[in-house]
């Protein structure tokens, strides 16, 4: 019993922290309207600024400056916010699929930057050792790993907390009102260039956190961690979850990971051994085929936007 | 339908650990952490099947401590999240104490830091080449519970730089594959070939699956050298030397073993690769190594032939040896006895049936014993890395011919020398 428990333990560590990441993606794309596909890119510079602040010095290597771990966090949001400043001035004037073009490619390109600048980021060896902070505080696999869910558990409380607030104010309602018409939210004396790109730098604070939390879950930090199926895999948990909607994300994020691993796990017990080597192919139709039978029957995800009528709108 | 899979997960795993929870119940399961789809598929599927060949052959010889042992195979995708989970999944829903994989670096690296090191498990790799494990070992990191049957880079560059400075070039360019075994082979290179007498022109790192390499092999030819040392897989290796030789690069080429392959000939024309020389981890010349072969052509109608499937079918039979030496099944006593069962002055034991029921029964009188695999004879040093044999090679004609060959104890005689 013990087993399961420390498995499960495990497992919500994971799906919380892509939670996290699936959190900012719902402000861009649920709340915004602003189509990012470079997840990965920005989770990723989150990752090495945690990675370079709080990991040992290493010869030949940037960085390793040992801080704390909150210092970390706060350090890996603000890279990541800046990161996506400097992307979202020189993307402002796109919108849609050529947003989505472009922050693709600028994704690709992060993780290029990664694998060859070798003093910053460790290069193709990626970043070793780095420390998670449950392990002094606690001893043994299952406390550590139960303490570093309850870091977990206040990061996306806090963040959850955060964004239902912003979108209930009148500035989430501009967000809403920008994705669905921003001429008509142009001409209230609205700007949607800049609302854009506050929504596109606080969601990508929100995935450079994710990436954080997990490095410092690891213990270790490499470019293939961001290849673009951490962008597909966010943005299939956002589409399966509900966007425009916090609690969808996060059960999104449960559900899809759940599909991602409960797959792998249920062919190794049915599968026959002597044809388990190709059972790699029927867990990847496995996951697809849940996915699509779950759009089917809930094509605005599992929990969609609640929809809000002004209380001044009378018949 | 969270609550269904759930519940499935839940029945699932209590009849796992109903079986498994005291130290020689029955089966006794071996985790299996490869990548049978993604980018990596094709090998990692290979990978799998040598493995569960292994623990057929055990098996066969009556299992370990009188259990059969069951193979449970978890695929990583190739993704870091996705092996990190599969291997918690085993050792915390399976109870394995063991694990075999993961095949590339960048997935076996998180699972041994997050997973087989909090949890005392030992993690036995076939194929993951990455210095960060040694640099880990070397910091009490891995605790010992980190071993590879795939030697490292180190003896790769070390018969390289050799091979180059006997050859009597003295100004060698560099062009290497930027992944973790590229960068580390070339770095390591530089220094090797500096202790040898010889000098670098140029390191000019690729990226791969590019049309084309005329940037980097222009950088390449600055300085003029006598010689290139080429680290790359056949077809980018193709493409960069049929650019190095159009812009007037010498012919004079050494190049890694992954460049020993009929692709790689064929597609830059062997006659433009006469002069050309190369190295290869070696068949050792040893009676294990062609009954290992023998008895694999027999049971899938081919030879193994591809990166892994003898130094698996080693990983795994020197992990279910340990198993039976120490008499119960955890990851610390399986630690501390992979090295008995791996002994320089132990009774040598041979692969297959007969070979591990020879074994069992040493080990059943006290012996210990010295498992000279697939591989030949496995030595794991202090950071649990082993060394093998190497053998150089070049073309004559259309025909690959070998032209020297070291034994395990000449490859670590000259690492000493260069290390020393």
């Amino acid at each position: 019993m013990i087993g399961l428990v420390s498995y499960i333990v495990f497992f919500l560590i994971l799906s919380l922290i892509f939670g996290v990441a699936v959190l900012g993606l719902n402000l861009q794309w649920g709340f915004t309207g602003l189509f990012n596909a470079g997840v990965a890119g920005f989770t990723a510079i989150g990752a090495y600024t945690m990675a370079i602040l709080t990991g040992p010095a290493r010869d030949a290597v940037f960085g390793g400056f040992e801080l704390p771990f909150v210092v970390g966090l706060i350090g890996a949001m603000a890279a990541s916010g800046m990161g996506a400043a400097i992307v979202g001035l020189a993307t402002s004037s796109l919108r849609h699929e050529y947003l989505a073009v472009a922050t693709f490619g600028i994704a690709v390109t992060i993780q290029l930057v990664c694998l060859n600048w070798e003093y910053l980021t460790g290069g193709t060896l990626g970043l070793i050792g780095i420390p998670n902070p449950s392990k002094a505080w606690a001893d043994g696999p299952l406390a550590q790993n139960a303490l570093y869910l309850l870091m977990v558990l206040v990061s996306v409380g806090l963040t959850f907390a955060a964004l239902e607030r912003i979108v209930k104010s009148p500035w989430g309602r501009m967000l809403k009102a920008i994705r669905e018409d921003d001429v008509a939210a142009a001409s209230l004396g609205k700007s949607p260039e800049r609302v854009r790109l506050e929504a596109f730098v606080l969601g990508c604070m929100i995935m450079g956190l994710s990436g954080a939390l997990y490095v410092s879950f690891i213990g270790y930090v490499s470019p293939w961690d961001f290849l673009p199926i951490l962008t597909f895999q966010i943005w299939t948990m956002l589409i399966v979850g509900g966007s425009a909607n916090n609690r969808g994300a996060l059960l999104g994020a449960l559900i899809v990971w759940g599909v991602w691993t409960m797959s792998g796990f249920i062919i190794s017990r049915v599968v026959p051994s002597e044809i388990q080597a190709q059972g790699g192919a029927m867990q990847a139709v496995l996951i697809g085929l849940i996915l699509v039978v779950t759009l089917l029957i809930r094509p605005r995800g599992l929990i969609g936007e609640e929809l809000h009528v002004s209380r001044h709108a009378g018949p | 339908m969270l609550q269904k899979f759930g519940l499935a997960a839940v029945v699932a795993a209590l009849t796992g650990i109903g079986s498994s929870a005291g130290a020689v119940d029955c089966p006794v399961k071996l985790g299996a952490i490869l990548p049978v789809s993604g980018p990596m598929g094709q090998v990692g599927e290979r990978i799998a099947e040598t493995g569960l060949f292994a623990v057929e052959q055990f098996n066969e010889a009556g299992g370990v401590l009188g259990c059969p042992v069951e193979y449970v195979l978890r695929d990583t995708q190739g993704q870091s999240a996705v092996g990190v989970d599969a291997a918690k999944s085993l050792v915390d829903l399976d109870g394995v104490q063991a694990l075999i994989g993961a095949v590339s670096s960048g997935v076996s690296l998180p699972v041994l830091t997050s997973v087989a090191v909090p949890s005392k498990v030992v993690q036995v790799s076939c194929c993951s080449s990455s210095e960060s494990f040694t640099t880990l070992a070397e910091e009490g990191k891995t605790e010992g519970y980190w071993f590879r049957t795939y030697a490292t880079n180190r003896s790769q560059s070390a018969i390289g730089a050799k091979l180059t400075v006997d050859s009597g070039f003295r100004k060698t360019a560099v062009i290497y594959v930027n992944t973790d075994f590229g960068v580390g082979l070339a770095k390591r290179f530089e220094r090797d070939i500096a202790k040898l007498g010889g000098s670098i022109t140029s390191l000019v790192a690729y990226n791969e699956s590019q049309q084309s390499y005329r940037a980097e092999v222009t950088k390449a030819l600055e300085g003029n050298p006598d010689s290139l040392f080429l680290v790359a897989f056949p077809v980018d290796g193709a493409t960069i030397t049929r650019e190095w030789l159009s812009l007037g690069g010498t012919d004079n080429l050494i190049v890694n073993n992954s460049l020993r392959s009929d692709d790689y000939f064929q597609a830059v024309g062997s006659q433009f690769l006469q002069n050309m020389q190369g190295y290869d981890s070696a068949q050792p010349r040893l009676p294990s190594v062609d009954s290992f072969n023998e008895m694999f052509e027999a049971r899938f109608e081919g030879p193994p032939n591809g990166p892994g499937l003898h130094s698996v079918y080693d990983a795994v039979t020197v992990v279910l040896l340990a198993m039976e030496a120490s008499g119960d099944i955890t990851g610390d006593s399986i630690r501390d006895n992979i090295r008995l069962v791996t002994s320089p002055d132990g009774v040598e034991v041979y692969p297959g049936p007969e070979g591990i029921a020879r074994a069992k029964e040493l080990l059943a009188e006290g012996k210990t014993i010295r498992y000279v695999g697939a591989t030949g004879a496995l030595s794991f040093d202090g950071n649990g890395d082993v060394q093998a044999p190497k053998m150089t090679w070049k073309l004559d004609g259309d025909e690959n011919v070998e032209t020297g060959y070291m034994s395990t104890a000449e490859v670590a005689e000259l690492i000493r020398m260069l290390d020393g």
